[in-house]
């Protein structure tokens, strides 16, 4: 069922290629594939249970199955790529309905790229031998490549090779890392094969792990290709570019699932394998967090151009996902994941009716626009809706994961796990700048929605009455209001995803979370024997 | 129990959400009749909220008077992050032998969405319904017309849900989820014009100031949580919630100190946004750009009291921290006396309402940080009031507004009693009651007020002085409520050209509410205070029960009397100071402003808050906004863009290498294998030295 998910798009993007002829025809297949991916998935997702992990498993030997390396094709879902998941077949659908009257020039090529991708994004969130991961994350770049490349705006080759190259040489080094986790094991483990797997690895490597001068140089090597991906400051460069040139879809992907990749290696590979390394880079991961919340919403707040604002915008959000991750509390770790959900749903909506806009006016600059709300309310409506959702509004979904980020930010710093004097410091400066950078947030989307959406309609967009005036089509109403409905959802009640995804989380962050707790004990008790009159400070959390 | 409270508790904000939610699918079929879904299931909730307030003063007169009385219901749980917190041991109840402690623990991370009722929010939800479903008839005949007429009633019944949610939830996260649903409501509804660029920059600014006080108030919840290890207020779930946990730590020494003061000082930020306090109240008078309702509606019966509700539901928590009281006294005595200021001098006749609204939110603060039982239930006495005689003035105010073509500036007009009769009356009403005159509704909960202060005074001195900041303003409140009467509705009869021929009075949609509401500003303060009614109720909140709050003997006292009689001087003696200088030619006006030029100029510029806001905040930050800009395209990316630049560079030299030169290879392989050799020496023991 999961395999038939997986390669469904695929198979969809072959017929697509057969039968390129008909536009109306490719327009058809490519629905009726992702409508068919999304009906598996949600299937599949109603079936979950928590703690059946790994669920939907299906895993047969693919490489190497006559000597000791052992590769299989292995793919299952848990509560951590459950959502991904689900989102990511979402996502697909919305895409191909936007795209609907948007993109005519090469549908057949345009749509099987897309179909293609979505093959990748699944199959990543699914892998379950780092190989087979490996080749779905790389697998990913290509079609968004080409599309950005070819269905771009102005600049659109410079960006595509920008963003190829930029994410790529960051991969290399994750790929050196990867492979070193996997030769670190088959070195210490006693049976004497190689394993691929993701589970067997992490299993193995809390039964011995690696060494702490190796753990920290790998964990900069995954740290390369997962923090570009992110993007994390100050690797975030090539995102606002890609975002900007690439055709509305890629860019609905590209914040939507593309983005989490990194973040969710973080959490399947750097985390759970590396624990003391992530122990001791804590303090600097959150930091760069909290500097990309900050920056990015500065940087937001000077944009002209629609897209790079919203681009800058999940420079800032998923410095927010990082953040929870990070900060290692539980409350924490499951903000940051529910909030990755979160983005991708408000960002992408927003890429979405930000494309939609351009299809109407054919442009992205803020000043060229005014009073849309009065020529077309019911995109004016989705917009706000997404950017409520996107700047923390309570009842819908950022607030639920921005709450629980910070919330779990703070026991990291006042909590009970309150570390050395200084360090304490540093992290509760972090979390006070976090909570002022949701301030932000609602200022340079607030001001967004007032020059766009509010004042007068232009004078000159009455010039083409039959194109500036209509209003969403049903079928781009169809394509939002799944996104709609999940913004209330989990705003309303978290706890459903929330419950799904915890039984995962927790054994993935435990070691880590014992690491971090071990080394800040342990500098608080080198501290205590240097200074015995501050150990009383350090221990009362007031 | 015979009544069903859960009932009762969910219906009273599901009708409002019904009658938005049904205005938002079918508005725009019902078009000139979209009112009838909001205005009936308000009025619906305001009956069920009356039905409540009755049910909950009968069950709580028959419990015990020290603990007081409340019921919960627990909707669903939005949240439980199992093994979140290690909690120290803590307070979790009362037994008989006194205070129950339980183990330390590691606790969950539960947020249940719990209703709630006790006195407190009876009261809360009888006003809010009370006030919204006239002002939402009152609407029907101000918006009719409007092109967004459905959409209006859509955003008030959101309102009025968000609102009433509000005061009855029974966590802190909840309070502030509906707290930024009531500021989303307040944004929909002042930039409600959005074509107009000054409605819209203003519902912006008022969002963003709030967001200025959530930001205190998420830092207080989230230090709330790691000292009490709940959000939840009192009992519900087994353990004792953050203000359970508080007030009986009275007795067992909990939470005190530093953290206790940086809890309520981050809270009082919060309040301070949502209430328009000092420093924060600069969003409320540009809030007036909203349909006059609305003004009415949010901006001073119901929304900006949050601040103040909030405060008096954490009375257990203010108790443990002196500090914070003396800090909620200040900014409440500061306030009060800011906004008296620049209400003198202003000359749009709803931005005098807003100041003034300001001014008297900042009379209920000072009465809850002078905590005292008497203060604070005057300060909730204050609030019932005003919610009354503040939504008259602002609707009398909209039906000048309506009659001169959407003209408010004092100097357009003037002599509008011979036109508007009614809303002439229901001013004067308001206004009587706004200044303290005696027996209108202002004069008796405005001297609880002032009277619970001078008596807290007598036992720390800090509280004279802002006693006296309290009583000068009643006198400037006089003034200039005044003022505006007589500028707006004497003299000779001038309307604007945009009036049209036909200025004329409003219609009954509109003066039936305003004269119901002028019969409470009337009677209410007399009523509540002869009988004693409203004290006694919220005695029985838990929050203010015997055992939570001190209740020093003031009442009836020789200081009382006092205070009545010097306010009520100045009452009168502002009315007549308002006379002699409005009514009749302004000249006296004009020399005393002359006179006074620097405090005149002053207060005419509202002491100039927004301009020092932009140059210390705003332009700051816009200028760091664009320097990270500069940053990111030129040093960051130019970085990376150097970096990029690497390989071909590289690539460039090593071209050289490869110019076809056999013996160049032959000495390249010769090297390459004298260095892997070397290595394969050495590599075994560079391992062995790492193991």
């Amino acid at each position: 069922m999961l395999l038939v998910t997986i390669f469904l798009p695929l198979a969809g993007a072959l017929m697509i290629c057969a039968l390129s002829r008909d536009a109306r025809a490719v327009q058809m297949t490519a629905l009726a594939t992702t409508v068919a991916t999304l009906v598996l998935t949600v299937i599949l997702l109603a079936n979950y249970e928590p703690g059946t992990e790994p669920f939907a498993a299906s895993s047969f030997a693919w490489l190497g199955e006559s000597t000791n390396v052992d590769i299989h094709f292995s793919v299952a879902l848990d509560g951590v790529s459950l959502w991904l998941f689900g989102l990511s077949s979402l996502l697909l659908v919305t895409c191909v309905l936007m795209s609907w009257e948007s993109v005519s020039s090469r549908p057949g090529a345009y749509y099987a790229l897309l179909l293609l991708l979505g093959t990748g994004m699944l199959g990543v969130f699914a892998a379950r031998d780092i190989i087979l991961f490996y080749i779905f994350f790389e697998f990913t770049l290509i079609p968004l490549f080409f599309l950005i490349g070819v269905w771009g705006h102005e600049e659109r080759q410079y960006a595509a090779a920008k963003f190829f190259i930029y994410t790529l040489a960051g991969s290399m080094l994750t790929f050196l890392a990867l492979i070193s986790i996997v030769l670190w094991d088959y070195y210490h483990s006693p049976d004497g094969t190689m394993t691929f797997s993701i589970a067997d690895l992490t299993t193995g490597l809390s039964q011995h792990p690696i060494a702490e001068p190796y753990q920290l140089w790998i964990f900069v090597g995954l740290f390369a290709g997962f923090a570009i991906k992110v993007p994390l400051f100050p690797l975030h460069t090539w995102l606002p570019l890609a975002h900007t040139q690439a055709p509305a879809a890629g860019s609905v992907l590209l914040a939507g699932v593309l983005l989490k990749i990194g973040m969710y290696g973080f959490l399947r590979f750097s985390v759970p394998m590396l624990p003391e390394a992530t122990a001791a880079c804590v303090p600097w991961m959150l930091g760069l967090a909290v500097a990309g919340i900050i920056y990015g919403a500065l940087v937001a707040l000077a944009q002209s151009d629609m897209k790079r604002l919203i681009a800058y915008s999940s420079v800032s959000h998923l410095g927010f996902c990082m953040l929870g991750l990070f900060a290692l509390t539980s409350v924490g770790v499951e903000g940051g994941v529910l909030q990755m959900i979160n983005h991708g749903i408000s960002t992408g909506g927003l890429f979405a009716v930000v494309g939609m806009v351009y299809d109407r006016y054919h442009t992205r600059e803020i000043r060229e626009l005014s009073g849309l709300a009065r020529v077309t309310p019911v995109l004016a409506f989705f917009f706000l809706l997404f950017t409520f959702s996107s700047i923390g509004l309570p009842g819908l979904n950022g607030f639920a994961g921005e709450f629980l980020i910070l919330l779990g930010m703070f026991q990291r710093a006042w909590g009970d796990m309150a570390p050395t004097a200084t360090l304490g410091h540093v992290y509760k400066a972090i979390a006070v700048l976090a909570v002022f950078g949701v301030v932000l947030g609602a200022w340079y989307m607030l001001w967004l929605v007032q020059r766009v959406f509010f004042g007068a309609p232009r004078e000159s967009q009455h010039e083409h009455p039959s194109a500036a005036m209509r209003d969403l089509s049903p079928m781009e109403i169809a394509a939002l209001a799944p996104l709609a409905i999940l913004v209330f959802w989990i705003g309303l009640h978290p706890e459903f995803f929330l419950s799904r995804m915890r039984p995962a989380l927790d054994p993935l962050t435990r070691s880590a979370t014992q690491a971090l707790a071990d080394h800040q004990s342990g500098q608080t008790r080198a501290i205590a024997a240097e200074n015995p009159s501050k150990r009383g400070d350090l221990l009362r959390v007031d | 129990m015979a009544f069903d409270f859960p009932v009762l508790m969910v219906l009273i904000p599901a009708f409002p959400l019904a009658g938005a939610i049904v205005t938002a699918m079918f508005g725009k079929w019902l078009k000139h009749e979209a009112h009838w879904p909001v205005v009936v299931s308000i009025v619906c909730s305001a009956v069920l909220s009356l039905m409540l307030l009755s049910h909950v003063v009968h069950e709580s007169e028959n419990s015990e008077m020290a603990v007081g009385w409340e019921t919960t219901i627990e909707l669903w749980n939005w949240s439980g992050v199992p093994d979140a917190l290690a909690a120290p041991e803590r307070a979790i109840g009362l037994t008989e032998t006194g205070v129950a402690i339980a183990p330390p623990a590691r606790l969950p991370f539960s947020v249940d969405v719990t209703l709630r009722a006790d006195a407190l929010t009876a009261i809360m939800l009888a006003v809010v319904t009370f006030v919204a479903s006239l002002v939402a008839i009152y609407a029907v005949g101000y918006m009719h017309g409007d092109r967004g007429y459905w959409r209006f009633f859509s955003y008030i019944g959101l309102f009025v849900f968000s609102m009433t949610m509000l005061v009855s939830v029974s966590n802190f996260v909840l309070l502030y989820v509906f707290w930024e649903a009531v500021g989303l409501c307040s944004y929909l509804l002042v930039g409600f014009w959005y074509e107009k660029p000054a409605a819209i920059a203003a519902g912006k600014k008022a969002f963003l100031v709030n967001r200025v006080g959530d930001f205190g108030f998420a830092l207080g919840l989230f230090l709330i949580w790691i000292t009490y290890g709940t959000l939840n207020y009192h009992d519900s779930g087994g353990i004792a919630g953050v203000l359970g946990q508080a007030r009986l730590s009275q007795t067992a020494a909990f939470a005190t100190g530093g953290t206790a003061t940086a809890i309520c000082l981050l809270l009082l930020l919060g309040a301070c946004g949502k209430s328009a306090q000092f420093p924060l109240h600069v969003w409320l008078p540009d809030a007036m750009e909203g349909p006059t309702p609305v003004s009415a509606l949010i901006h001073a019966a119901t929304m900006v009291t949050a601040g103040v509700y909030m405060i008096t539901r954490c009375t257990p928590l203010y108790m443990a921290s002196v500090d914070a009281q003396y800090a909620v006294a200040i900014v409440g005595a500061i306030t009060c006396g800011l906004g008296g200021v620049i209400a003198l001098t202003q000359t749009d006749l709803k931005r005098v309402l807003a100041y003034s609204t300001i001014s008297q939110l900042g009379y209920m603060f000072l009465g809850l940080g002078a905590a005292t039982f008497a203060s604070i239930t005057a300060g909730m006495f204050h609030l019932l009031t005003h919610a009354f005689f503040k939504a008259l003035l602002f609707l009398s105010a909209g039906s000048v507004m309506h009659a001169m073509g959407g003209i408010i500036d004092m100097r357009r007009f003037s002599g509008l009693r011979r036109i508007m009769p009614i809303t002439h009356w229901t001013f004067l009403f308001g206004g009587l009651a706004l200044a303290g005159v005696i027996p209108f509704a202002g004069f008796w909960s405005k001297d609880a007020i002032l009277g619970a202060v001078n008596a807290k005074g007598q036992e720390v001195s800090l509280y004279i002085p802002l006693y006296w900041v309290g009583m000068i303003t009643a006198f400037l409140t006089a003034i200039y409520t005044f003022r505006g009467f007589f500028l707006t509705f004497y003299g000779p009869t001038r309307v604007p050209h945009e009036a049209g021929e036909h200025a004329h009075e409003s219609v009954r949609w509109m003066t039936i509410p305003l004269m119901i509401l002028a019969f409470f500003a009337l009677t209410s303060g007399a009523y509540f205070e002869w009988t004693g009614q409203l004290h006694h109720w919220l005695g029985m909140t838990p929050s203010l029960a015997y055992s939570a709050v001190p209740r020093p003997d003031v009442h009836g006292g020789e200081g009382d009397l006092i205070v009545k009689t010097i306010s009520t001087a100045f009452a009168l003696a502002g009315v007549g100071i308002a006379a002699y200088l409005y009514l009749g030619d302004n000249s006296a006006a004009a020399l005393l402003a002359r006179i006074f030029y620097p405090l005149y100029w002053l207060s005419y510029g509202k002491f100039f808050f927004d301009q020092i806001y932009n140059v210390l905040f705003v332009w700051p930050m816009w200028l760091l906004a664009q320097l990270s800009s500069v940053i990111d395209n030129y040093l960051i990316d130019g970085i990376v863009n150097l970096v990029g630049k690497v390989p071909p560079w590289v690539a460039s030299r090593l071209r050289s290498l490869q110019a076809g030169m056999v013996q160049f290879y032959a000495l390249a392989m010769v090297w390459g294998v004298v260095v892997l050799i070397i290595t394969l020496l050495v590599w075994p023991a560079l391992a062995r030295s790492m193991e």
